[in-house]
């Protein structure tokens, strides 16, 4: 169902997407450095959506794309841990080989480089798509689905 | 008969949890630690990873991630199959 | 200086506990649905006091903002008093 809240409220929500949907990718992409992944930067993206959703409604018709990018990111994840089949499952073929993230980690304490870490980094982009897409897609059916954001219904007057 | 079934479940339920609490382990020192020291020596060596957790989640203990995209992969299948757009079936009402 | 480690663990389980309670007393559906994102956002505050950045984070993304619009569009579909029939 489709609404749209006061003009207030969608204005801040204009404002405060994009900071939180950068916050998410900046957790993304950061996962094999600090704190965070995929699981918990797809998340925040997702809230982002689900600002933008209470504000302006359920928009559009998103649930193909939603669909399949989460698909895309289900197969990426399989796909990244199936390659490593000629060790173990789920080994890092990438890490130290000079490739793609694969540059050497100094031993120790160091200030993180962003070109490090193998297939966890690209793991984590495959599970941030997938979260993303998953929660977000949650919402929108969720909120396509149900009724109107009129919440003043009270008691009173449904009995009349 | 309610009451009292009710309290001495009640009963039941605060003495597990009193010993349970009364056999809790210290903070920060849990059971099973054998390979706490190896994950902690190792991830800069075998992952190129400075991030210990995400080097236990995405190489060492990668099985249980798999899991839980698949578990969201299914929770979203449910909303989906759920929440789909009904089609209006003609039901023989007025005939009755 | 741990002192004020101990003061702060117990002021958030207090409130954790008084927004737990506020959940069940509640006869607003809405004001349940928030007061469970507050107990969420100060679980979220407890994870991080007991150094665990991560599920800090994924406790405030997916319990603070998440289930509370899950929540608040799944009460807008129905009722918005408990008790009503």
């Amino acid at each position: 169902m489709n609404w749209k809240m006061s003009r207030v409220v969608t204005t801040i929500a204009d404002v405060l997407v994009a900071p939180i949907a950068i916050f998410g990718i900046y957790l993304i992409l950061h996962g094999h450095l600090t704190p965070g992944g995929g699981f918990q930067g797809g998340a925040v993206v997702a809230s982002s959506t689900a600002l933008l959703i209470i504000a302006h409604g359920a928009f559009g018709e998103h649930k193909k794309d939603l669909s399949s990018l989460e698909s895309t990111g289900l197969t990426l994840f399989i796909l990244l841990a199936l390659f490593g089949l000629g060790y173990t499952m789920f080994y890092n073929y990438l890490a130290g080989t000079g490739t793609l993230f694969g540059a050497e980690v100094p031993s120790g304490i160091n200030p993180g480089y962003i070109n490090t870490g193998g297939t966890v980094t690209l793991m984590n982009i495959a599970v941030g798509m997938e979260v993303i897409a998953a929660l977000s897609l949650i919402l929108w059916m969720m909120a396509k689905r149900s009724g109107s954001m009129d919440l003043e219904t009270s008691r009173s007057e449904v009995e009349e | 008969m309610r009451k009292s079934i009710a309290i001495l479940a009640w009963v039941v339920l605060v003495a597990f949890l009193i010993v349970a609490a009364v056999q809790m382990r210290d903070f920060g020192e849990p059971k099973y630690d054998d390979m706490d020291q190896h994950f902690l020596d190792n991830s800069q060596i075998d992952d190129e990873t400075n991030n210990v957790v995400a080097a236990v989640l995405f190489d060492y203990r990668g099985i249980d991630t798999l899991g839980e995209a698949t578990i969201l992969f299914s929770a979203v299948s449910g909303v989906i199959a759920v929440l789909r757009k009904m089609r209006k079936v003609k039901r023989g009402v007025e005939s009755g | 200086m741990f002192w004020i480690y101990q003061i702060l663990h117990l002021l958030v389980l207090l409130s954790l506990i008084v927004t737990a309670l506020a959940v069940v007393r509640f006869k607003d559906l809405i004001s349940a649905a928030i007061s469970l994102g507050a107990s969420s956002l100060l679980l979220s505050l407890e994870f991080y006091l007991l150094r665990a950045p991560d599920v800090a984070i994924a406790e405030a993304a997916v319990g603070a903002a998440l289930t509370t619009a899950i929540y608040i569009f799944a009460i807008k579909s129905t009722e918005r008093e408990e008790g009503y029939k």
